[in-house]
């Protein structure tokens, strides 16, 4: 093994010498002018060349020896790296999700990937609002809250993730009453029963579709578009005559007269379905696992302290002339915040917000240590039931690599628009 | 905001003007008000009726991990060692910004006792409080020795003066190369910590030519004029020859050291039975100072012409980037292992776990330094190329002290979220400080009772204490550099 690696790095130094020569060579036989050239080892040139033949030398020969360890080692177990064993049962089941410990593993990292995706899809929205609030309440002329905020953010920013997310699961979450089949009222039960809260599962109100809910479905989606016309509507008014356009009220009443009435029209195409539990059998309603809601409140908390950071620094960096002309039009403090400063301040804010989303996609896969199914959590699961590691986290790898990649390109996306254009 | 207000208000115009300004703003107060008495009450209702016996067991646990207990004096003396090695450097620091800052006229920055109490009253805070839950009385005289050792050794480190700064910080490494040295004698640990002492040696002496030629633009020393002559009378070559030699000094040491370790024939403890808050912080060090050099290096490489070095230095950082943490700790489990040749055996979980997190803080680290690289007015380069200096000179003496003076904040936030993702090594079951607690959870006399609302606050108030006297000092950095620059 050793001298096959001597072997290559003396192979690559001979090239890189005779590459070195050559040039030289040309350099004389070319006749080219080389008094005022400095000799080749003081060459610009020459050099970069040659620091280029070695750094690839250098990579290729490492890459190449982890690559010879790596088959010997393969071998030796009896690795086969083949993607194969994708077809095979999994094993592994998942509470509260379709697939079966009979699924192939191909299923499960499908499944797991779902889950992944609803933590960042509920958190991330989340965690803006949550950060919003308290970055504007860090700026806050109330002294209580503005200290409230304060602490928050100086606590929450300096513990570790995992540790919120440990805590709010096996701390605060598993202290909620459990539900088991000799005690099935036992839950705590807010809201007349609309929401059930135990130690294993939280559940909220959903909807039923019934009769005529497809049509429904299309009618809403007409309002929706109505409301849109009334919305440019008095949009336009207001640019014409100066009238104060209330188009949010007015959009609003729009879509609720609409939807009302298609509701009645169609005889009621949906109903609202509480969580019923039964025998320890939790049945309709909108349920969530407790790992799923510890995950990502501890996230939301988590990331919430560093949006709210960034929107605390993006409303300071709107210059202070913006908010006093906002004075001096007489708006009062909600409308400086909704017209004058937060539009500019989101503008600012957004780069370091979109580095905030890819770290709570990254930070999701800390639901391995609380046993929610996201992807990390089920690929570790499969490394405990040995199955072939490489491929495995390859798989991991590539799929966190693409949701990364993918994010990055939608905010990006986003920011080029919200930017000014030619400035 | 924009109207002056009167500074002495009486008790209730201050209750007026800061709660009850508005209607809104009284009754966001008011019902704040009562969620927080009401947090309070819970608070105070937890903390009376919980029972703190499982802290008090395993205190020792949560501190060092599984460390052999009759060796616990190694922690204590590694700790006076270390706390010795950072009072000497910032009383070395603090005396050389004193100085800077009488040639500028600025304010020098206050050094009693009381304001070291103020910078650092949370860790201070912190560990009298964990200590209070020891058995005997000599972890309370330990403590209070090490607090007594980080002051005297800071008087100690304003006794040396500008010129022999480079003496005091090498002094300091020396003390922080014995504190690991008490702790573990294993070579390959003593191999890393000369490299992570020669790399920041070597940072240190760039920087301090960098400032005896009067070199680099925001350079907080203006070139006098004795300064000037001295680099005159001592021109690069000259002077090649001293750092030679210095550095050499520096390599018989390190291997002075090891060769009488290995002599005494002293196995030291294997970091394999470390774990705790020792564990965590000692974990955070290493990534830090073994991903500096390795970041710097990953940094100039993607900024570099040449499109080999280029690409590589991209593809590993963007790819060290794009994953999380969790899946390369679970490479380092898994895929690690395969890597290592056959006759060479496999190193232990955490080694790997270091291997897979320095090559984390290096990602990380490069991107921040090359924040700082692009930092550096183009005028500066143009300017050394002029003046006939070659690309590595350029890079060592002109872009790299400014690059880096640049981003010490960004850095140290760095080391707080490295301090914060050493926690993920819990997954791996690795006994570091978050797990510890975990651990101590599942002991048979506390199983099942609920007791992880008594340990993790525990767990959470360490974690917080460091990184929140990390940030605050960091800011105090900031608004130091930002007086330079300005």
């Amino acid at each position: 093994m050793l001298v096959r690696l001597l072997l290559l790095l003396a192979a690559l130094a001979v090239i890189a010498g005779v590459f070195v020569a050559t040039r030289r060579v040309i350099d004389h036989l070319t006749r080219r002018d080389t008094s005022d050239r400095p000799p080749p080892w003081r060459d610009q040139s020459v050099l970069s060349w040659a620091a280029q033949v070695v750094a690839l030398g250098l990579i290729v020969t490492v890459g190449l020896w982890l690559w010879a360890n790596f088959q010997a080692r393969t071998d030796a177990i009896g690795l086969d790296l083949s993607f194969e064993f994708l077809d095979k049962p999994s094993g592994i089941s998942i509470a509260d999700n379709p697939v079966s410990s009979q699924a192939g593993i191909r299923d499960a990292l499908a499944q797991g990937l779902k889950n992944t995706f609803l933590v960042i899809i509920l958190g991330i929205p989340l965690s803006v609002l949550v950060g919003t609030i308290i970055g504007v309440a860090r700026l806050s002329s109330n002294w209580l809250i503005k200290k409230l905020a304060t602490a928050y953010v100086e606590f929450v920013r300096n513990i570790p993730p995992l540790l919120l997310i440990v805590f709010l699961a096996t701390a605060v979450f598993l202290s909620f009453p459990q539900v088991t089949a000799s005690s099935a009222e036992a839950a705590w039960r807010p809201f007349g029963g609309w929401m059930v809260f135990s130690n294993s599962r939280f559940a909220f109100p959903s909807i039923i579709a019934l009769d005529n809910f497809g049509v429904y479905q299309v009618l809403i989606a007409l309002s929706v578009l109505v409301t849109l016309g009334v919305w440019a509507w008095r949009t336009r008014v207001f640019n014409k005559t100066g009238v104060p356009h209330r188009r949010t009220l007015w959009s609003l009443v729009t879509f609720l007269v609409l939807g009302g009435v298609f509701f009645f029209a169609l005889g009621g195409p949906f109903e609202f379905s509480k969580t019923a539990v039964e025998d320890g059998v939790w049945s309709g309603g909108f349920r969530m696992q407790m790992p799923y809601a510890a995950l990502m409140l501890a996230l939301v908390i988590y990331t919430a302290s560093h949006i709210a950071e960034i929107v605390r620094g993006s409303i300071l960096a709107v210059h202070t002339g913006q908010s006093e002309a906002a004075h001096a039009l007489a708006l009062n403090g909600l409308q400086r915040y909704r017209f004058v400063i937060l539009p500019q301040a989101f503008r600012i804010a957004f780069p370091p917000l979109i580095n905030q989303f890819l770290n709570y996609t990254k930070n999701s896969s800390l639901g391995v240590a609380i046993g929610f199914a996201e992807i990390t959590s089920i690929v570790n699961n499969l490394f405990g039931q040995s199955r072939p590691a490489p491929q495995l986290l390859l798989i991991l790898m590539v799929i966190y690599l693409t949701l990364s990649l993918i994010l990055s390109v939608i905010g990006n996306l986003i920011n080029r628009r919200l930017q000014l254009r030619g400035a | 905001m924009l109207l002056a207000r009167p500074r002495n208000l009486s008790a209730r115009d201050w209750v007026k003007t800061n709660l009850f300004n508005n209607w809104y703003n009284s009754a966001i107060t008011i019902v704040v008000l009562i969620a927080v008495g009401f947090a309070a009450q819970r608070t105070v209702e937890w903390l009376f009726s919980s029972d703190f016996l499982i802290i008090r067991r395993n205190l020792a646990l949560f501190m060092v991990g599984q460390f052999p207990r009759d060796e616990l004096w190694r922690p204590w003396v590694s700790g006076y060692l270390l706390m010795g090695a950072f009072g000497i450097g910032s009383g070395v620091l603090w005396r050389s910004a004193a100085a800077d800052a009488e040639e500028k006229g600025l304010p020098i920055e206050p050094h009693s006792w009381l304001d070291l109490l103020r910078r650092f009253w949370a860790v201070i805070a912190v560990l009298i409080f964990f200590v209070s839950f020891a058995r005997t009385l000599m972890p309370f005289v330990a403590l209070g020795s090490v607090f007594l050792v980080f002051y005297v050794s800071r008087e100690l480190g304003r006794k040396f003066n500008a010129a022999q700064k480079t003496r005091g910080l090498f002094l300091a490494g020396l003390l922080g190369l014995g504190s690991l040295g008490v702790l573990a004698g294993a070579g390959g640990l003593v191999a890393l910590t000369v490299a992570t002492l020669l790399g920041s040696w070597t940072l240190i002496e760039v920087r301090s030519y960098a400032d005896e030629r009067g070199v680099g633009g925001v350079s907080e020393r203006p070139v006098t004029q004795r300064r000037r002559r001295f680099a005159l009378r001592y021109p690069f070559r000259r002077r090649l020859g001293a750092v030679a030699a210095s550095r050499t000094c520096a390599i018989a040491v390190a291997l002075g050291v090891w060769f009488a370790l290995n002599a005494v024939d002293f196995d030291g403890f294997g970091w394999d039975d470390w774990g705790g808050l020792h564990l965590t912080l000692f974990v955070t060090v290493v990534g830090i100072s073994t991903g500096l050099p390795i970041g710097i290096l990953l940094a100039l490489g993607r900024k570099s012409d040449l499109p080999v070095i280029k690409t590589a230095s991209v593809l590993f950082i963007e790819f060290v980037r794009g994953v999380p943490l969790i899946s390369l700790l679970l490479f380092s489990n898994y895929m690690l292992p395969l890597l290592f040749p056959r006759d060479f055996g496999i190193p232990s979980q955490l080694t790997r776990a270091m291997i897979v997190i320095t090559a984390f803080s290096a990602a990380y680290i490069a991107e921040i330094v090359r924040g700082g690289l692009q930092a550096v007015p183009k005028g500066q380069i143009e300017a050394a190329q002029a003046s006939g200096m070659s690309a590595p000179k350029i890079q060592r003496l002109i872009v790299l002290p400014q690059a880096l003076r640049a981003v010490i904040p960004a850095m140290v936030g760095q080391f707080i979220s490295l301090f914060k993702d050493t926690s993920l090594l819990a997954i791996l079951k690795l006994l570091e400080f978050l797990h510890a607690s975990r651990v101590a959870n599942t002991q048979v006399e506390f199983l099942g009772q609920g007791l992880a609302n008594v340990t993790l606050p525990f767990i959470a108030l360490g974690y917080w204490a460091f990184a929140y006297t990390m940030s605050k000092e960091s800011r105090r950095v900031e608004e130091r550099l930002g007086v330079g620059v300005r």
